[in-house]
């Protein structure tokens, strides 16, 4: 366990201190929407703008990060052999994935974080306290589930397929899940059988009820536990030893 | 009661054994009844043309790759145990390294991970990389990498260290750099296996040579002994109107060139050929005869090899 929290810090210092364009793209893009749309008069999903494009900018941080910068990533240090001299350590066998994820796991807080404050701040968004912490937690889960999901495609492919195959995957989530605009008619019930919806759904009932709906969480333990099971075949069927 | 001097010593485990060892990949043989030991504290070189299987067998050594056959132990047990619980230090060629941190960074977490990790500074030193700790890692050269990838393999105390062509992207200094370092190492006890290109290296550095080709065991001894086995002396000289099926029937001859008068001959027993030539009637000038080198040994041993010869194992009395 030591030696995968060893990787894990290693992994996060190099991606937040190293890595050109990692804050820009998992910060800053979602930040700069927010900014953009957090003051406009109007609804979605019945809350004010403010509130849902708060829970949805910090999303689309949150999944950014955990998915399109994980996959590609996993796949080049496949490619690359750094798994295979991993192999030849006495670090053991599944570390390498558990720091992925763990690392992760640490690297979408920035996103999620921020992107709450600026909504409080500079949206004005007004919660009772114990709001704050679930809508944080429940897209910190939905991202964990990226986090898998970018392990599984990693160890599927070559890095030249992963990255379209991400890219598909990532906007189709995002933007049928409603996260850049609210989507309406056929199109919206598609959408809702998607992890990205339903965490949306889930801040936009907190904010206007102060409930949170079960089956929405069902939802995203659902493609959690799905995503996990992807990733899990993907290692297994790629084992380093032929 | 004391029983000293009455206990006979345990002999060590081999630092490698393969038994009967063969890997098929489709319809392709790559390892074929591989049979093999390596002694404690052994430095040993393992040579042949690409493609004879060399990678393949350092991989099943380094449990990277079951074989099809035959077993294969490290240490005296499981080879997937012995390097998890850190007795092997290994470099494969084209290893990946995590880039974006620092060389000092790496080899401190790879360090981490042993459970007898030396002194990075050490370490650093040994493989002649303490002027590239700061230095990220994917903006290292190519030999540069190499090293980390040494330093990598030495980063903890081990019993074996297995290395594939580690001298491959070295330039000539580095390179005689890394041998004094690898000498220390076995010095120090460790057993040494080392895949290499360069016969020179295998002649310098190591005590034992095994020579695959074709998945097979083709030589194994002293350098000396490979070069004494392969057809021992080269043999030259100038011979008017020389023939060729006189030629050939020399005795202890292994092979033959000739090029208008002038003839080239490899022998096993110089003495032999050449007086057989006198006796003859042949009088040859300009006679040179001269000791091969491993690499004129090397090239006998696999030629007579892709022959068709049944040559079997020059096992060689120890």
């Amino acid at each position: 366990m030591t030696d995968t929290l060893a990787l894990a810090r290693l992994e996060v210092k190099r991606l937040v201190l190293r890595v050109r364009g990692y804050l820009i793209l998992t910060v800053a893009l979602p930040v700069a929407l927010y900014l953009a749309v957090g003051r406009l008069h109007g609804t979605a999903n019945g809350v004010p703008n403010a509130g849902y494009y708060m829970v949805a900018m910090a999303s689309l941080g949150a999944f950014t990060c955990a998915l399109t910068s994980n996959a590609v990533r996993i796949a080049q240090e496949r490619k690359d052999g750094w798994t295979r001299q991993l192999r030849l350590t006495a670090l053991p066998a599944g570390s390498y994935v558990a720091a992925k994820v763990i690392a992760s796991t640490v690297t979408v807080l920035p996103a999620i974080v921020i992107v709450l404050a600026l909504g409080r701040l500079y949206g004005g968004v007004r919660l009772p306290g114990w709001e704050w912490p679930v809508i944080g937690a429940v897209v910190l889960l939905a991202a964990i589930g990226f986090s898998a999901l970018a392990v599984a495609i990693g160890y599927r492919f070559m890095p030249d397929q992963a990255q379209p195959i991400t890219m598909i995957i990532y906007f189709a989530m995002i933007l049928l899940g409603g996260l850049l605009f609210p989507l309406s008619g056929f199109i919206a019930t598609i959408g809702k059988v998607l992890p990205t919806y339903q965490v949306a759904r889930i801040g936009s009932d907190v904010i206007s009820s102060g409930t949170v709906p079960v089956s929405a969480i069902a939802v995203i333990l659902g493609w959690l536990a799905a995503f996990t099971a992807l990733a899990v075949l993907a290692v297994r069927s790629t084992a380093e030893t032929r | 009661m004391r029983s000293e001097g009455l206990v006979s010593p345990v002999p060590a485990a081999p630092a490698a054994a393969f038994t009967d060892v063969s890997k098929v990949y489709g319809s392709v043989r790559a390892v074929d009844g591989l049979s093999v030991e390596l002694r404690p504290g052994e430095a040993a070189a393992l040579l042949g043309p690409n493609g004879a299987g060399k990678s393949t067998c350092l991989e099943m050594l380094l449990a990277l790759r079951t074989p099809t056959n035959g077993s294969v132990r490290v240490l005296g047990g499981d080879p997937y145990r012995a390097v998890k619980s850190g007795r092997v230090g290994a470099m494969l060629q084209s290893g990946g390294l995590m880039p974006e941190v620092t060389v000092a960074e790496l080899v401190t977490l790879v360090a981490g991970f042993h459970p007898r990790p030396l002194p990075v500074d050490q370490t650093l030193r040994q493989a002649g990389i303490a002027d590239l700790a700061n230095r990220r890692v994917d903006r290292l050269s190519g030999g540069q990498k190499q090293r980390v990838r040494f330093a990598l393999a030495i980063a903890g105390e081990c019993d074996l260290l297995v290395l594939d062509e580690p001298t491959a992207a070295m330039d000539v200094e580095t390179r005689q750099a890394f041998w004094a370092g690898m000498k220390a190492e076995v010095a120090r006890g460790r057993t040494l296996l080392f895949a290499t290109h360069y016969l020179e290296e295998a002649d310098q550095a190591a005590d034992r040579i095994l020579v695959l080709s074709k998945g097979r065991l083709l030589a194994d001894g002293t350098p000396a002994q490979i070069k004494a086995s392969a057809g021992a002396r080269r043999i030259s000289f100038r011979l008017e109107d020389a023939n060729e099926p006189f030629l050939r029937s020399l005795p202890a001859l292994t092979t033959l060139e000739l090029r208008r008068d002038l003839v080239q001959i490899q022998s096993t027993d110089s003495d032999r050929t050449l007086y057989a030539l006198l006796d003859a009637g042949c009088r040859p000038h300009q006679i040179e005869i001269t000791g091969l080198d491993l690499e004129q040994a090397f090239l006998a041993i696999t030629a007579a090899d892709n022959s068709g010869n049944p040559a079997d194992t020059t096992r060689i009395s120890r």
